[in-house]
């Protein structure tokens, strides 16, 4: 492969011949600092065009963050073009991408993966250019939908819907709240009755520069590391087997449904582990009759052994099982840790909003102020009862 | 309840990426790692030009969802549970975030009527 001159540049091993890298004793080492010919950022997509296509983008950004100084309609007008350039820049990342794939023969992602990337990127664009706050949390929304639809395509089900309910249901509702808590009397449908902190964007151009900075180096760092990423240890068949043995109530019942139980018979649990005696590599299932035996202890009378032509197809652990023991069984610790953040949390948050707060001495006389004028007002308009103010 | 599981197992082998059982190739994991990336970058942006606080915590929202979507597809492509699991972790965090950052945003609204981070520019210590 010809390498581009932008490309970033690495040690290379070669790999002993014959020997896949997996295979290798120190293949995870090896793996980490350093890989073969093939894990350049241009076998994703050439640096040229990846940059051009995060200047585009961080340039409809920077025309379409909010400012001062334009009319309305002209105001508009530069949030149309940012649109439009951001999603042209988009369209660009994903054209690209495509074409490198497809020349290569490798696979693209799924249809439905466009438009819910598209949603989410210009949604979330939408949330940091937006003027009036309660839109970008409406718009911040739009992001998350997006996102559940790539995790759908990820086949993260559950983390998809757990995402709307907990963001989309709770998170996101409490900052509309805070939002119509802290926020001054509302100001009419004009932008310029906004405040300054609502209607200015600070430094639009630089921020916007870092921006692109940030996307090109992550990006860059990523496609040039996606070559050298680690294989999966073990397939998805044994993930899923290696959980599904320890299911056999829910082995017992895809056997059932498939209809390959007779009365009584269940799946052979291990004496020791309980675990069911599935061998995922044979395919074969152990099952047995249970029943009393001469002591009249219940055991199992007969055994039998299911072989792989029986194995049913639904026979497989799904997303909710495997997530479930991975997080009960590998990682039981975040659950400790994550029950001390959230009581923390709400410690400080129960402190910090139970404290009573005076108005500062300047703030104060500025309000005695406008109250005093707005008393003067009435008293004027006293005689004029059709003037009066609310 | 049959219906459901059925049409339920109709979404996974229709939507899904690929067959579920196998890998997912580079080629396929570089898009949603670039969408994670922008969603990084625009987050990024926002927290940089926006003054007011309320939208400042939005944006940190944004990118811990793009680090929860880069999460997830490096997660498919080892075919483990862990990066589901980890943005469990990052959603708890996520919510504590919220709920610490939104009550010291009431705080200092109440002190100052303002919601611009400006207003506070000799917290600078």
């Amino acid at each position: 492969m010809q390498r581009c001159r932008f490309s970033i540049e690495h040690r290379s091993f070669k790999a002993p011949t014959g020997e896949s890298f997996r295979d290798h004793p120190a293949g995870m080492q090896l793996s980490l600092y350093g890989a073969y010919e093939r894990d350049t950022v241009d076998q994703i997509i050439s640096p040229i065009a990846l940059y051009l296509v995060c200047a585009l983008g961080a340039g409809g950004i920077a025309l379409a963050l909010p400012r001062r100084g334009f009319t309305q309609t002209k105001d508009k007008a530069f949030q149309y073009l940012g649109a439009v350039v951001v999603t042209a820049a988009f369209g660009l990342a994903a054209l690209l991408l495509g074409m490198k794939a497809t020349s290569e023969g490798n696979p693209m992602p799924n249809y439905f993966f466009y438009p819910f990337a598209l949603v989410s990127i210009g949604a979330s664009v939408r949330m940091i250019t937006h003027k009036r706050p309660v839109y970008s949390a409406l718009y911040f929304i739009m992001t998350i939908i997006g996102s559940c639809g790539m995790y759908i395509l990820l086949s993260a089900e559950f983390m998809a819907f757990a995402l709307i309910i907990i963001y989309a249901g709770a998170i996101l509702i409490t900052y509309l709240f805070v939002i119509m808590l802290a926020t001054q009397a509302p100001t009419g449908d004009d932008d310029e009755d906004l405040e300054d902190v609502d209607a200015v964007a600070r430094e639009p151009i630089l921020a916007c520069a870092i921006g692109f900075v940030m996307v090109g180096l992550i990006t860059a760092a990523m496609f040039g590391g996606i070559g050298q990423l680690p294989a999966p240890t073990m397939t998805q068949a044994q993930a899923e087997n290696a959980v599904l043995a320890q299911l056999p109530r829910k082995v017992d019942k895809i056997l059932d449904r498939a209809g390959l139980l007779d009365d009584g018979w269940r799946v052979a649990r291990d004496h020791d582990t309980g675990m069911a005696m599935i061998d995922p590599d044979a395919r074969t299932i152990v099952i047995e009759l249970l029943g009393n035996d001469a002591h009249g202890h219940e055991s199992a009378i007969s055994t039998r052994i299911l072989t792989s032509e029986d194995w049913p197809d639904s026979l497989k652990a799904d997303n909710l099982d495997r997530l479930g023991f991975n997080l009960l069984n590998d990682h039981p610790m975040m659950i400790e840790v994550a029950g001390i953040i959230l009581l923390m949390a709400m410690l400080g948050a129960t402190v910090l909003a139970r404290k009573h707060t005076e108005l500062e001495e300047a703030l104060k006389a500025a309000q005695a102020r406008k109250l005093g004028t707005m008393l003067d007002g009435t008293t004027e308009h006293d005689g004029h009862p059709s003037g009066g103010h609310a | 309840m049959m219906h459901a599981f059925e049409s339920l197992q109709l979404v996974q082998s229709g939507i899904a990426q690929l067959a579920y059982p196998s890998e997912m190739s580079n080629s396929v994991l570089a898009p949603y790692l670039f969408v994670s990336a922008a969603m990084f970058a625009i987050g990024l942006v926002g927290f940089l030009t926006r003054k007011n606080m309320i939208i400042m915590f939005l944006c940190t929202e944004l990118m811990f969802q793009a680090a929860g979507l880069a999460l997830i597809a490096f997660g498919r492509h080892h075919l483990g549970a862990d990066g589901q699991t980890f943005v469990i972790f990052v959603l708890c965090v996520a919510a504590a975030e919220a709920a610490m950052a939104l009550a010291l945003v009431v705080l200092l609204f109440r002190h100052r009527e303002s919601l611009s981070a400006s207003a506070w520019k000799e917290l600078n210590g």
